[in-house]
């Protein structure tokens, strides 16, 4: 047996989506990176220097970090709304700990059970409630929203301890920003739990057929609620980072986040219908994502133009994704 | 009849009449693998016309080619002598083609006269005539003999009146030729008399029905004439009354499948393996007690809704029960289905696509599910587990033999046995078969019976729900009979067992005789 017949047999248990519809993916991601280097060339200008590299990673790094959250939500064949609103709650809730004196590493584990906390409620009330995810999260979002603002009255936060800066401004490794770090990281350690842990596997088998899931044995509502914990712990996460480059917490800091990580998570080629999908190319999705708004940014482009063009390349990635399906039809 | 047989050439042309309906070399390719290779199909009009083959012999893929959901790949139809082109669903309904799949196509909430006239409604562009509607949707339920209210929301319907319903609408539709697939296979004996007498009168008028079932007997009751196809080619057409079963069986399998013969007895051994105490759930089920002991296949007999898929899925803690208690090896069970399956017990549902298989995902992972335990803790060792799947599917047999496909693209009886894959896998020690047969052809079916065998031989135990009683007196070493949620007999089987003796337990007290359901 050839290694490469290995490799293709390795992808029975693991895979989500027939190769086409990563090549597509890919071909796009390139494809968007090739036209903004020639159009840049064609101003005179450089889009492949190190420096946008860097910039788009950096940029991207949070809705990365909350897309991965988003897409396990979506993998169970749910929604989760309320991430973008945790992004602002959990600014607001460290940076009150932060300011009353508490030290940096407890504002930061505080920050994380309270994402955790929002998660747990929105998967109890989705599983054990059978309230459906879209209406729960969308009510979390809300509540979520209010207690951010109920925080300081409203009041932005700002001028904190320098510790909180170094999170995300600091430097690894000669020059890379530590938000590399804490992506590939984070990316690597979900890829590996979704393909080769008995978690991530029932994950997948829940979203692929919720009933057959049950029936094997699987803790169906342990699984779901783990997965919106989840969400609330990479949301919380996504909220300190925000925080910590922008040393100033907003109220309403975070806001439409939750459509940005679910439009990396459905560029990625995550299926809404549950069950599809691969961590790995929601991060691609992200990318995608950012190399847009930093490509037109270069460009002159005005930021009104930029959401519409974002809107269009949601649409093409789904687009060009069901080709392949009905084509075989 | 053998006689006849003999002589039957199945390639001869009968004498050309005009036909209703005429596919010929009909081509149909998915993803580069061939479905149908010249398949023929010629129907005449007031005749029932049984479609028979083997689940993947390329029935459904042709039926659907008729109904315009797929498109053909060469080959001619004509209507009527008349060469059709239609392209979807909806022309296809207009050339006066109906087809009821298995899975209705009705809306559920919306009322039956809503549903007979949906795509169609009377009135003008911004008012709707419900009131002619529902009207004229009374005339053809009254000509079905369905006996309701056409305001009836359809979800509130058995599945056999939702049948009628398809049918209304494909009345309603003017229809001429009028496919129906596997239409007994979830509705009573009784029901099925019904549906025949309507069939018949349908005959009369004129169309052309083309009928899809697994289960012989019931075709030389309907059909008039039978197309067989394997492997998605034409077989043979002939005409019902020059064959018997056996014929048709060698046309479709295309080799001696021994039937009937009874299954080699394993030694039962003493250990009770499961037992159920004084259940009770509701009216659903009451007093039920039961052993199952190792080794042996337990039959459970009894009519559609008397009460033995919820006495499955309170035993395997999938529903909530009132009274009573299930012990399993000495353990009282409590913790619902998660505890079951680490015991060791496996439901295998009735419907596979519904309870069975994630459909979407490959063979392999559906197989490793329950057990991934087994493959590492923590991290999955995928090697081991494409290796376990492997083994697996050779010997079950399990068609495409990869274990990459997708679940989806496999054939009913190869997706049970992928079910029942899953479990060998886990090694499990009870298994609760829930209509294992039902929708499944011939030589699978005999490949499941073995299957059964070869686990009770092993040591393990099975629980064995079926409505096909030759089935279940040929499998069973009891039979237990289920009649309105009591347990109405427990019957050894000991040789002389017959289908009439367990149907009158299961019909025995009921309100006049409702007759039972006999595959």
């Amino acid at each position: 047996m050839s290694s490469k017949a290995v490799i293709g047999e390795d992808r029975a248990v693991g895979n989500r989506r027939p190769a086409w519809g990563d090549m597509t993916l890919y071909l796009g991601a390139v494809g968007i990176v090739i036209a903004f280097s020639l159009v840049c060339l064609f101003f005179g200008r450089n889009f492949l220097t190190l420096r946008n590299i860097q910039n788009i990673v950096t940029q991207s790094s949070i809705i990365a970090v909350i897309a991965i959250g988003s897409s396990l939500v979506i993998l169970t064949g749910g929604i989760d709304l309320s991430v973008g609103s945790v992004v602002g709650l959990v600014g607001m809730f460290a940076g009150a700990l932060l300011k009353s004196g508490v030290p940096l590493w407890a504002a930061c584990i505080s920050a994380l059970g309270v994402g955790a906390l929002t998660g747990l409620v929105n998967g109890y009330l989705v599983s054990v409630g059978k309230v459906p995810s879209f209406i729960v999260t969308l009510g979390i979002m809300q509540i979520a929203r209010g207690l951010a603002l109920l925080t300081t009255l409203g009041k932005p936060i700002s001028r904190f301890p320098d510790g909180l800066g170094l999170i995300m401004n600091a430097k690894v490794a000669g020059d890379m920003p530590t938000s590399v770090l804490y992506v590939f990281s984070l990316y690597f350690l979900m890829m590996f739990v979704m393909s080769l842990t008995r978690f991530g596997r029932h994950v997948y088998a829940f979203g692929g057929n919720p009933n057959a899931a049950r029936l094997s044995g699987v803790r169906v509502r342990r699984v779901e609620m783990a997965v919106y914990v989840l969400s609330g712990l990479f949301a919380a996460a996504g909220g300190i980072m925000l925080l910590s480059r922008l040393s100033y917490a907003d109220p309403n800091a975070g806001g439409g986040y939750e459509m940005h990580a679910i439009a990396a998570a459905v560029i990625g080629g995550i299926s809404l219908s549950g069950g599809r999908g691969r961590i790995g190319n929601t991060l691609v999705g992200a990318l995608i994502l950012g190399s847009l708004t930093c490509g037109l940014q270069i460009l002159n482009v005005p930021t009104y133009c930029q959401t519409i063009v974002t809107g269009v390349v949601i649409i093409a990635a789904v687009y060009a994704d069901k080709a392949g399906e009905r084509r075989a039809e | 009849m053998t006689e006849s047989t003999t002589a039957t050439d199945f390639s001869a042309e009968p004498p050309a009449p005009a036909y209703l309906l005429e596919m010929s070399g009909i081509n149909k390719t998915f993803d580069g693998i061939r479905v149908l290779e010249n398949a023929r199909l010629r129907v005449r009009r007031g005749e029932a016309h049984a479609l028979l083959g083997e689940n993947g012999a390329g029935k459904s893929t042709l039926v659907k080619i008729l109904a315009g959901a797929y498109r053909r790949e060469g080959g001619a139809m004509l209507i009527d002598g008349k060469p059709s082109r239609y392209q979807s669903p909806r022309e296809a309904l207009a050339a006066g083609i109906s087809v009821i799949y298995q899975e209705f196509s009705l809306v559920p909430h919306l009322p039956i006269y809503e549903n007979i006239f949906l795509g169609k409604e009377y009135g003008g562009r911004f008012r709707v005539d419900k009131r002619r509607a529902a009207r004229e949707a009374a005339g053809y339920m009254r000509m079905l003999g369905l006996d309701l209210s056409p305001e009836t929301p359809v979800c509130e319907l058995s599945v056999a009146q939702k049948q009628l319903v398809e049918i209304a609408k494909a009345v309603s539709n003017r229809v001429r030729i009028l496919a129906l697939d596997e239409p007994t296979a979830a509705i009573t004996d009784k029901e099925t008399r019904l549906l025949f007498d309507i069939i018949r009168d349908l005959k009369r008028r004129g169309l052309g029905i083309v009928y899809i079932s697994h289960r012989l007997p019931e075709l030389f009751e309907i059909a008039d004439r039978c197309t067989v196809m394997r492997d998605g080619a034409f077989v043979g057409e002939v005409d019902m009354k020059d064959v018997d079963e056996g014929d048709l069986t060698r046309m479709m399998v295309g080799r001696e499948v021994a039937a009937g013969k009874s299954r080699r007895r394993a030694a039962v051994r003493p250990e009770i393996v499961l037992e159920v105490r004084n259940l009770g759930h509701g009216d659903k089920l009451r007093d039920i007690n039961l052993a199952l002991r190792k080794g042996e296949i337990l039959g459970l007999a009894g009519l559609v809704g008397s009460g033995r898929t919820e006495l499955a899925r309170c035993v395997i803690g999938d529903c909530r029960f009132g009274t009573g208690e299930v012990v399993f090896n000495g353990r009282t069970l409590a913790g619902g289905v998660p505890e079951s399956v680490e015991l060791g017990m496996a439901y295998l549902g009735e419907d596979r696509k519904e309870s069975g298989l994630a459909l979407a995902h490959s063979l392999a992972e559906n197989i490793t599910l329950p057990s991934l335990r087994q493959f590492g803790r923590g991290i999955l060792n995928r090697r081991r587990m494409l290796g376990a799947c492997r083994e697996y599917i050779g010997r079950l047999r399990i068609r495409p033999d990869d274990p990459r496909v997708a679940a989806r693209s496999l054939s009913g009886g190869n997706q049970q046995k992928a079910v029942i894959a899953k479990w060998l896998c886990f090694k499990a020690k009870v298994y609760i078969f829930d209509e294992p047969t039902r929708g499944i052809d011939v030589g699978a079916r005999d490949d499941i019976y073995r299957i059964m065998e070869s686990l009770v031989e092993e040591g393990a135990s099975i629980l064995m729900i079926s409505s096909d009683l030759t089935e279940l007196i040929k499998m069973s070493d009891r039979i237990a009979v289920m009649n309105r949620g009591r347990l109405a007999a427990i019957l050894e089987n000991d040789g002389r067992l017959t289908r009439e003796e367990i149907l009158s337990h299961a019909i025995a007290g009921g309100k006049g005789t409702t007759a039972g359901k006999v595959a």
